[in-house]
């Protein structure tokens, strides 16, 4: 006889930036229903209101302080178009080099400080390889925790160099950035990345970015990890067996909708060579069904049907969209604080993995072809995607400051207009949507990564991604439920950013998302 | 003797601890090791499951683990409306755990300038306060009368972020035991009675009143540019970011993010002035002086400042 039960659990959930709580149900070992809950209100956009048009460069940054420079690039882009001035290529150069260096340390801290730190959990003891885990990635003394610290600062001092700072700099302003990097403060740079670049390939990758490169099927994945010890060893290489057996590639599916608002800007002359667009590094899209379609951000709309946000009718865009609370009794199916963004009407997951499918890279697409989109997949992206973005940093480095080196356009501050600024932060899609009037802030939407990511349900009754991840999970032992924690780190949320987040005053599972 | 360290987060964006990430010569992990401080809880950092982490609570407020060192990093959020629900853990207030750690303390550090003061929220729904100061009021969330169980008040270190040295060096004191000396806002005099202007690589082209009126350029950004280098204390241009340099070196204007008021609701990037002179003079300056120093600087500028021809 089957037994039939039903539990309700509540769990906080720390190392992702900033405070999450998932409500879950478990009917029969499986995840039923799920609620995730932001508990934390900051206000930020309210915060801008009225503000100086430039302030947003100071402001904004603040809302996170590990991705600190992609709300900075985000708050300059909307800047630049309401100035209606083009950046001038090294400024491009330096804006990328900057939003890159704070990517990698990103990855490689989320992957290791906040990630692979669940390998150690009481969940695990039995798997053949804990012991090794708990020597690399046991918090403030594996192994790999600490190298992954002592290097992972090395590389942010590119930004301090070419921004002074990191975090929290404004050294990108409206025309370019304010700082004019001499041939020594590059040549630093450049000695800075070759160290973290060595590090990565040895400690990282166990193998060269060239021999990493030949890596483009399943079957020469399976090659590469049973090629040498020292790929099997690498941390990417101990990663994939760790995650086989834990079968990782069977757990957080999802829908199959990805985002990407495009990752960096080529400038007009560069020897760097984009995969597979002409514009950005990794290509903007919007990925359904197996097929990729532009993007355009005419299609973004705010849903609002299940969260405590007054309705307009039907979703709207961000710039024509307003913010107006209401008291959750007035709408009983409304479930969350957060409102569910949309790209012509679907929700889409974004991140790493999103970058490198619409970057058609050869490996992401056959694995998610083979196994959907799943926990080692994002993971597996997250971990891979500084061997694109080292080569490209080397050649802007190269490049910065050799021609007539332009670091800033002058142009004249608009007291009124409004412009978009999208980029791909390192958790995904990020924009900024700007509203000037009479020479101040009149209205400032940011939409985040993790507001795709931990969207609600919209007027269709449609999950969003990671509450879709994660109903159908099969939980081993509710006492550790490794398998939610996995999932939703996967995504790297980043709860700090969520700008909007209000708590609710939640009736058991039927609480509160956020965003 | 080894120390216990609990860190918790309130409503902040996780810099401060980013930034202590930065820590060099010792790093992080080789700091804890020196000083022997044992991190029994770091959001960001520990690994504890849910149970643990309620029973090492449980433990810290009926006294069976010593709680040393108190790092608070972001706001205490009091809103809206007082009830603390802007900011919940389990559902219940932060606000309240942070009250009765403080009250277990051997001591407290408030980490970066939202802790410290306030911060961001201080004037919105969240009704943000900071530790022990509410911008520039002493009192804040505990009030003015509360000290920690080492009879010393909270240990402010505004920043936004914090610097990774000033918290290492913090860290040191209280481990070995030596004295701090604090200033008025209860921060150490070690890194809080130096201007942010000291050290600024700009301070020659400062000397002489060669300022700037727009970005990319190698003058002073007192004048015109929003820069509070000269007003606000902060050993940014001693010790430097990362190891590498500053926001003034650079280029961008001091912010002023160690001040009990950030941020401020003035402009950023723009110079309250008075007939091209700053409404704001460094502290117990007199105008008419300044004025007098100031022409006289700017007539005695050598040509290779006003031709920006001295590097930075």
């Amino acid at each position: 006889m089957i037994m039939h039960s039903k539990k309700i659990h509540v769990m906080p959930l720390n190392r992702v930036e900033g405070d999450l709580e998932i409500h879950f149900e478990i009917e029969n070992g499986m995840v039923s229903e799920v609620r995730s809950a932001g508990t934390m209100y900051r206000g930020f956009e309210n915060l801008l209101k009225g503000r100086a048009p430039l302030d947003g460069l100071v402001i904004t940054p603040r809302i996170c302080g590990i991705c600190s420079t992609s709300h900075l690039k985000a708050a300059v882009k909307a800047l630049d178009m309401i100035a209606g001035v083009n950046v001038p290529d090294d400024a491009v150069r330096v804006r990328n080099l900057t939003l890159m260096a704070e990517q990698l340390q990103n990855d490689l801290r989320h992957t290791f400080l906040l990630f692979t730190p669940d390998f150690t959990s009481p969940a695990y003891r039995e798997h053949s390889l804990f012991e090794e885990a708990v020597k690399r990635y046991r918090p403030l003394q594996g192994e790999t925790v600490v190298t992954t610290i002592r290097e992972t600062k090395k590389i942010l001092e590119i930004i301090a160099i070419l921004g002074g700072q990191w975090p929290h700099s404004s050294f990108m302003v409206p025309g370019g950035v304010v700082s004019v990097p001499g041939q020594n403060d590059i040549s630093q740079c450049r000695s800075l990345l070759a160290n973290f670049r060595h590090w990565y390939e040895r400690r990282v990758l166990g193998c060269t970015l060239a021999r990493w490169s030949e890596v483009k099927t399943p079957e020469d994945l399976d090659l590469w990890l049973h090629e040498k010890r020292a790929h099997q060893e690498s941390d990417l290489g101990f990663f994939i067996r760790f995650s086989r057996e834990a079968q990782l590639h069977q757990l957080g599916n999802g829908h199959q909708n990805f985002i990407s608002f495009g990752a960096y800007e080529m400038p007009l002359e560069t020897s760097v060579k984009p995969p597979s667009d002409e514009l950005y590094l990794f290509p903007a899209g919007f990925f359904e069904n197996g097929l990729m379609s532009p993007f355009d951000q005419e299609k973004i709309t705010e849903d609002v049907t299940f969260s405590h946000f007054k309705s307009h009718g039907d979703p709207r865009h961000p710039f024509e969209e307003t913010t107006v609370i209401e008291t959750p009794h007035i709408n009983n199916d409304a479930y969350s604080w957060g409102k569910a963004p949309r790209y012509d009407g679907h929700p889409a997951e974004t991140g790493p993995l999103a970058e490198l499918v619409m970057a058609s890279d050869p490996l992401i697409k056959a694995l998610l072809k083979k196994d959907g989109p799943n926990v080692l997949l994002r993971q597996l992206a997250r971990l891979i995607r500084p061997t694109f973005l080292l080569p490209a940093m080397d050649c802007f480095l190269k490049e910065t400051g050799v021609g007539n080196e332009i670091f800033y356009r002058k142009n004249k501050q608009q007291e009124s207009g409004r412009g978009f600024g999208l980029v791909q932060a390192h958790r995904g899609a990020l924009g900024h949507w700007v509203t000037l009037q009479d020479g101040k802030i009149a209205q400032y939407q940011v939409i985040t990564p993790t507001t795709w990511n931990a969207s609600p349900r919209d007027g269709k009754g449609i999950r969003g991604p990671w509450e879709e991840a994660l109903v159908g999970t099969l939980i081993k032992n509710p006492e550790h439920p490794v398998e939610i924690e996995h999932t939703i780190r996967s995504f790297d949320p980043c709860m700090v950013c969520c700008v909007h987040a209000v708590v609710g005053h939640g009736k058991g599972p039927t609480a509160k998302i956020f965003c | 003797m080894s120390m216990t360290l609990y860190w918790i987060q309130g409503g902040g964006c996780g810099g401060d601890t980013w930034s202590f990430l930065s820590a060099e010569s010792p790093d992080v992990t080789e700091l804890f090791d020196i000083l022997s401080i044992e991190v029994l809880w770091h959001p960001s950092l520990s690994a504890l499951d849910l149970k643990s982490k309620e029973q090492l609570d449980r433990r810290i407020l009926e006294d069976e683990v010593p709680l040393d060192i108190l790092c608070v990093e972001g706001s205490v959020i009091q809103g809206p409306s007082g009830t603390g629900l802007a900011d919940t853990i389990l559902g219940k207030p932060k606000k309240d755990l942070i009250s009765a750690l403080t009250a277990k303390a051997r001591h407290v550090i408030a980490v970066g300038t939202c802790a410290s003061f306030g911060g961001f929220g201080t004037d919105s729904e969240t009704e943000a306060t900071g530790l022990q100061f509410h911008k520039h009021d002493l009192g804040g969330f505990l009030g003015k009368r509360y000290k920690s169980k080492s009879g010393g008040p909270v240990i402010n270190l505004p920043g936004c972020p914090c610097h990774s040295d000033v918290l290492a060096g913090t860290l040191s004191a209280l481990a070995n035991d030596l004295p701090l000396e604090l200033n008025e806002t209860n921060s150490p005099l070690d890194w809080y009675r130096i201007m942010v202007h000291q050290g600024c690589t700009r301070n020659e082209y400062h000397e002489y009143r060669v300022e700037e009126k727009q970005f990319g350029e190698k003058g002073c950004l007192f004048f015109y540019m929003g820069c509070q280098g000269p007003l606000v204390k902060g050993p940014c241009n001693k010790i430097l970011w990362n190891r590498r340099s500053s926001k003034t070196r650079v280029g961008v204007p001091c912010f002023g993010c160690t001040h009990p008021d950030f941020p401020q609701r003035y402009p950023f990037f723009k110079t309250r002035n008075i007939e091209g002179i700053p409404i704001e003079l460094p502290a117990g300056v007199s105008r008419a002086h300044y004025m007098a120093y100031k022409s006289m600087a700017a007539a005695a500028a050598p040509k290779r400042l006003i031709k920006r021809k001295s590097g930075i």
